[in-house]
Order: C-alpha cells, then structure tokens, then sequence
C-alpha cells in the first residue's frame, strides 16, 4: 500500500509540473519533420515547404500554374536566351547581405555542377549557362528553346558568400524569405521567426494523426493541415473551438497499370476496371467529400487541362460486359495482384475498390508493403495494379516523364512501360512548340489519348485540409498544400476569445 | 568472479558482433534504395551514381560489411545518409529520451506489480485475488496502440492533467510510462504472486511464523527476499525489451527515442543510422542481461558459490 501511496504521489507531483506552452508562439502539428533544411539537396515535401518560407526564387506560379515574377522580372530575347532583372528593392538574407544576381548565379551554378550531385540538376538540364551581367541582372543562355522554361527556375536563393564558404545550409540555414531560422536542436521540433512582426512558428513532428487530432483540441499545437484521415476531419468539424477549412487541391490519385502483363496490357480489362470504381461513392463516403473526381492529371484550371474528356462512368454491367469480351467470366475469373503502401488509409481504400472489383467478378489480391519496398516494385514493374499520388505537380513536361516510352525507370516514371507512337510524337511536337499556347493545345490532344489508352485510371485531386484552433486567424490555405498561409497568419491573444480553452467540455 | 565476468564480456561481444553482421546483411538484402528515397524518381542516372558512390554503396557488400566493422573498430558508427550527422551523435539525441522512458516505465511497472502481486498471493483465492489477476490479464491484452490514446482522452483531454504527447515537461512522461509499463507490470504481478505463493510453502517461512512473527513481517522480510529471485530474472529481460522496443509507444506519444528513430531509419533506408540503432539495443540486451545474472549471484550465494566451483 505504501508504495501505491508513492505511485500516487508522484503522479500528482508529475502533474504538478505540466507546463501551459508559451501562448506566443504558434505551434503547427506536421505529419512528418523536414528532413534537409538545405534546398539544393532537400526533395521530400517538408523540407521543400518550409524551405519556401526561408528563401526566396525567382519564379512563383498563379492559380492556373503559370509562371510569374517572384524576386524577378524576365524578359525573352531569342528562344535560348532569358534575363532576368531582380525586383527592387531586393531583400535581406539574414545575415544582412543584400540578396543580388551573384548569389542567384552562385546557386544556380551549384546545382548544375554535376559533382554536387543536387537531386534538382536534372529538371534545369537545358541551361547551357547562366552568367551575371550586372548586380541586378543576370542572363540564362540554353541549349534548346522551351517557351515553359521560366516555370523551371524555382531553386531557393542562397548568398553566394556562404556557398562559397561551405556554409552548413542543412544546420543553419541562412535566406531571404519571410522567416528566419532561430533553432533546430531538438528532435522533432523546428523554431522560426517571422521578420514582418518577430512572430515565432514552432513546426512539431507529430506522426500519429490521432494524436496530432487530440493535441491540436487540448491547445498544445494551434494549426495543422492536411495528412488526417476523413473521420479525424469530421470529429474536428464537430468541435467548436476548432475551425476547419478545406479548398480544392492538385495532388493526383490514380490508379496504375503495367501494360506489359497480359490480363492489365488488355484495354478491355482497364476500361471495365475504371467503370466498376465508384469514385463518386468513394468520395462522398469515405473521403467526407473532401475530394473531386480527376480525369487527367492536371485539373481542368490548369493552363494546360483539358476541359472536355471522356469520363469512364460507374456501371457495373458495361464493365461485367467489357471482360466477356476480354474472355473473362464467372467460370474463368479475372484475377489480380493490386499493390499498395502500408498507410492504413490507402489500405483502406484499396479495400474498397478490392470489394467493387469483386462486384464484377475481378478476384484482387491486395497486397501492402512499406514505402521502400513497394516503391521499389513499382519501379521495377512488378505489379500488375497499382494506386498512388502525384503530389505538388505544377509544369507539364511531366508527361514525358510519365508516358514517353524512352522513359522507363531509372531515366522517367513511365513505371507501367506504357509506350504510344502517338503519344511519342505529340511529345516531340512539344519540344518544337514556340509558345505555351501551342503546347497547352498538343498537352490536351496527349491527354485525350492517355484518357482512351488508360494506362492510368484518374480517381481524385484530394482537397487541402487546414485545421486550427480559434485563436488563429488569416491563413490562407494553397491548392499545393505550401504554407505560405503562415505568411499572413495571425496568434490572436486567447484572452480576446471567450469559449476558446473548452477543454472541461470534452 | 573474474572468470565468470570475463567469460560474460567475451560470450557479450560475440552476440554483439553476430548481431551487428547479421542486420548489416539483412539491411541490405531488403528491397529498396536508399539513393532512390533521397534523390527521388527524377533525378538522372549520373547523380545516382554520384551519390552512389559519395555514399559507398557502390563497393559489394562484402568490402561495405568490412569497412563497417573497420570504422566499429575505431568507435565511429558511421554517417547518417540525410542528415549526415554522425550515428554516434544522432543515437546520442535519442538515447536520454529512451533511458527516461524504459526507467520511468520499469519504476511504474514495479509499484504497481509489487502490491498487487503481493496481495494476490496472501489473499489467494479471495477477491483481491481474482481483482488482481484480472487486472493482470487486462494488462497484458490491451495493446498500446489503444491504451495510449485511451489515456491521452481521459488524462489529458477530459481531466487536463498531461499534456498529449511530447517531452516537454516532466508530467509528459507520465503516461508514457503508464502505457509502457502497463503490460509488464501485468506479467511481473503474475510472476510476483507464483513466485510468493512458492516460497510461502518452505519450511523456513513455517518457522518463522511458529515463532509468532507477525504475518507482513513474515510476507516482507522472509518470503519476499526469495521470491523476488526469479523476478530480477524478468526485470532484466524486460528491461531489454522496455529499451529496444518502445517503438510504439513512443510513436502514440511522438517520444523522441531510439524505437521511433529506427522506424523512421527503416522507412528511409538509411543504413548506418539502423545499423547504429540495432547495435545500441543488441548492447542494452547483453550488458542488462550480464548485470543481472551478476546481480542475481549476489542476491543467491548458491549461484555464486556453484558458479566458482
């Protein structure tokens, strides 16, 4: 008894010690924690996120993903030859050197080198060169005309002085964005500063979407956004001092086929497949609606969307129909390996469109493995279906990495060996176009093939998802999931919010 | 003695370098590139290979198993593929956190489990009994991954004692320890009571009550002295295992130890940080399990006495 008397005792001194977190700085809940704060080698979607609000670019994009100006102003002087004049005035990195054409040339020169290894040298591969005229301008000269060349230059800018002196990024990062870098040392934990007002943003590495959930409704983070499950998102719905918002995103859901197996490789099998999935159903009762249907890769928005494709609707019977025609019956079943992560939510799914395929008579294996493992197969062809995402695509030129049939892995992603003459030329054809216009039309043309060919089925562009506590205002959510919204949000003093500590309540 | 610990420290070493052989081939044979993971599906061949090679994992495994165990020799772990921190250091960040955990677990686990084990075995077949035994059973069915969250609702969100998750604050680690020790202290409560329900048959523990001592003098300062044998056998064992196999636990609580980062090492393919990871756990085992067969000599003079002999 003494020593449950101990026990008691100590969970009451334990308790004692909970310390209220500071109510000055704004705590957002990540799924997962940056993993380089270095963006010449960063390329997972944290780091590349926050990495946008501690330095700047050249290039931004607008709602239709067309390039604009960021920090600078272009103007084309022949097909291969761009200037580029830095906007004035020009920005601070933090170390209080003015940010100039030097170190645009610096970092771009860095990552071109081939011995820097930089994972991003491959999309800048038509840069002959680039030179600096004078401290605000500088010129790219390439080795073929590409009108979409501009929407490549999103390198993050780093000083010149530091690259030179083998800075290290990845410890301290030093830019010109809207924040500034104030700690990293503990694990899981990222402390930033914004240089408009001093507001501090603590980034915490909180993996378990329950527990993100929970943290978030006890005041211990006061925003996250995205990577909950639909249900988390409707518990938070329910709760009224949280606010939930949602906007249509871009991050592409698909279905896979590799067309080189004989029972996939066959057009009849993939179009009864797409027209036994009831997307419709899936999205309005297992995504909470937080989704729209996709017929392509881009939305129909995006400069180069097509508007006008055929949709493969739900109908069990034409898709029963398609694989008698395919020679697949009850007595000779259609069976499939379909290969999928281990997220428990794209589990779930799976099983999903596993029970609707069964409808039909498709008998599906499903199959989970972990990211390394499953990605690896993909890679390597061996599936026969598949479900992903394309998550954060702006440019086109993403469908000759995906669908030229010289872009098998490791060179493209053409992970299904899908391989179109048609497709090849209208991707040649793209290279030879003088204007976006022109390369809008042969995109929309391709994506007309690809729509008919199905060597993916579209599923959904799944929503952005922001949730925070009341004491937040202004953020402002961004069809690519960025968080850009912490450039303009604001921690209101919980005092001015009556109802907002209703912890008691749940 | 200095037999009996030398030969503990070399049979010690060997498992250690058996283990440390086994999981660097094992990691390699597991599907997946670890160069695919940093670099991503764009990047060309000739960066691959840049990598690759700035990496060392273009050398056979072989001549990779030999320079891992040159650079073990040295005491150097190697680099984290990301971060390119040394192990050393990465595990170094972890280590602290897993420590309090596993010892706030074990000190949770041993106050619950000593009265209820203890009382269980005096009150055999009464209800605090059956109480006891079938908290005990509760204990060792419900998985953490469920009673974790169950006690961030009811401590944190509908009481307000704890924080969520975290190791913010001293009273983070409360129910982390809870949830950890929760099973052990189930099995420990079993074991304390068989154990006890043993040694309250022997002759001496007869006499002692024929002299008229009192029965908690009897139960504490008799009894108890030889039941408490085979369970610093288990409190070894689980010590271990409280170590090296938090993952969960410290996944629900985002607890900052090595069972998380070894995951998220897995996931990533980063070699040498798994490497690091598994010869950190395999060490904990043997040292815990050489200390207590050490400790155990002490507490029995026959296992000493019959280990010189």
């Amino acid at each position: 008894m003494i020593l449950s008397r101990i026990f008691a005792l100590s969970l009451l001194i334990l308790t004692a010690c909970s310390q209220p977190p500071d109510t000055q700085i704004l705590r957002m809940g990540l799924a997962n924690a940056p993993l380089n704060l270095d963006p010449r080698f960063a390329t997972d979607a944290a780091s590349e996120r926050i990495n946008r609000l501690l330095y700047q670019r050249l290039v931004e994009f607008d709602d239709q993903s067309l390039p604009v100006a960021g920090i600078a102003d272009w103007e084309t002087l022949s097909p291969t030859h761009y200037r580029f004049r830095l906007r004035q005035p020009t920005s601070r990195f933090t170390h209080e050197k003015l940010l100039d054409a030097a170190d645009v040339v610096a970092t771009y020169q860095f990552v071109l080198d081939p011995q820097n290894a930089s994972p991003h040298r491959s999309a800048l591969e038509l840069i002959e060169d680039v030179t600096q005229i004078d401290q605000q301008t500088l010129d790219f000269h390439l080795k073929r005309s590409d009108p979409l060349f501009p929407a490549y230059l999103v390198l993050a800018i780093q000083p010149a002085d530091l690259l030179a002196s083998r800075h290290p990024f990845h410890e301290q990062p030093v830019g010109s964005g809207p924040f500034r870098f104030v700690d990293h040392s503990k694990p899981g934990h990222l402390l930033l500063e914004r240089h408009r007002d001093g507001q501090k943003v603590e980034f915490i590495e909180v993996k378990n979407p329950t527990v993100r959930t929970l943290k978030l409704l006890r005041g211990e983070i006061d925003l996250l956004q995205n990577d909950l499950a639909p249900e988390l998102v409707g518990y938070l719905r329910s709760r009224k001092e949280v606010e939930v918002a949602n906007r249509p995103g871009s991050n592409f859901s698909y279905i896979g086929f590799n067309m080189e197996d004989p029972a996939t490789g066959n057009p009849l099998v993939r179009r009864a497949i797409a027209h036994a999935i009831d997307r419709e159903t899936i999205i309005s009762q297992v995504l909470n609606s937080a989704a729209h249907p996709a017929l392509a890769l881009f939305p129909s928005e995006h400069w180069a969307g097509a508007k006008d494709l055929e949709s493969y609707d739900y109908s069990p019977q034409l898709a029963r129909s398609l694989l008698a025609e395919a020679g697949y019956d009850a007595g000779h079943p259609l069976k499939l390996v379909y290969k999928t992560s281990s997220d428990p939510f794209r589990i779930r799914l799976a099983t999903i469109i596993q029970s609707q395929l069964k409808q039909v008579g498709i008998e599906v294996d499903l199959r989970s493995y972990d990211w390394g493992t499953f990605f690896g197969d993909i890679k390597a062809g061996r599936f026969q279906i598949y479900s992903l995402a394309w998550v954060g695509i702006r440019t086109p030129d993403i469908f000759r990495y995906i669908f030229a049939s010289d872009s098998l892995p490791p060179k493209g992603a053409n992970r299904g060996r899908y391989s179109s003459p048609e497709v090849d030329r209208l991707l040649k054809e793209v290279e030879q176009a003088k204007t976006l216009a022109e390369q809008a039309n042969l995109y929309r043309q391709l994506q007309a093939i690809l729509q008919q060919d199905l060597p993916y089925i579209p599923l959904w562009y799944e929503n952005q998802i922001f949730a925070s506590r009341r004491t937040v205002t202004g953020y402002q959510l961004m069809t690519d999931g960025n968080y850009d919204g912490l450039e303009q949000v604001v921690l209101v003093n919980k005092r001015e919010i009556p109802d907002a500590e209703t912890n008691a309540a749940y | 003695m200095a037999d009996f610990l030398l030969s503990r420290l070399v049979s010690a070493l060997v498992v250690i370098l058996g283990v440390a052989t086994l999981v660097f081939l094992l990691i390699h044979l597991v599907p997946g590139d670890p160069v695919d993971v940093m670099l991503g599906e764009s990047a060309r061949a000739t960066d691959r290979e840049a990598l690759r090679i700035a990496l060392g994992l273009n050398l056979p495994v072989s001549e990779q198993l030999l320079v891992y165990f040159s650079n073990l020799a040295h005491l150097d772990l190697g680099r984290s593929l990301y971060s390119n921190l040394p192990v050393s250091q990465v595990l170094a960040e972890r280590i602290p956190a897993t420590l309090e955990l596993a010892g706030a677990a074990l000190l949770c686990a041993v106050l619950i489990a000593t009265p209820l084990g203890i009382m269980a075995a005096v009150r055999r077949g009464e209800a605090w009994d059956w109480g006891a035994m079938g908290f005990s059973m509760l204990g060792v069915s419900i998985p953490n991954f469920w009673l974790g969250p169950m006690l961030i609702l009811l401590f944190s969100l509908w009481l307000g004692w704890t924080p969520v998750s975290g190791r913010d604050s001293l009273a983070g680690l409360i129910l982390p320890a809870i949830t950890l020790g929760s099973a052990f202290a189930a099995i420990l409560a079993r074991m304390i009571r068989s154990s006890l329900l043993e040694v309250l048959g022997e002759d001496y523990v007869r006499t002692a009550r024929a002299k008229g001592l009192s029965e908690r003098g009897v139960v504490l300062r008799h009894a108890m002295r030889n039941a408490w044998l085979p369970v610093i056998t288990l409190l070894g064992l689980q010590l271990g295992a409280l170590l090296g196999g938090a993952v969960v636990t410290e996944i629900v609580f985002d607890w900052p130890g090595v069972g998380s980062l070894m995951i998220d090492s897995i996931q990533k393919r980063d070699f040498p940080v798994v490497q690091g990871c598994v010869l950190f756990i395999s060490l904990v085992y043997v040292l815990v399990n050489t200390l207590t067969d050490i400790v155990y000599g002490l507490v029995d003079p026959r296992i000493r006495l019959s280990g010189s002999r």
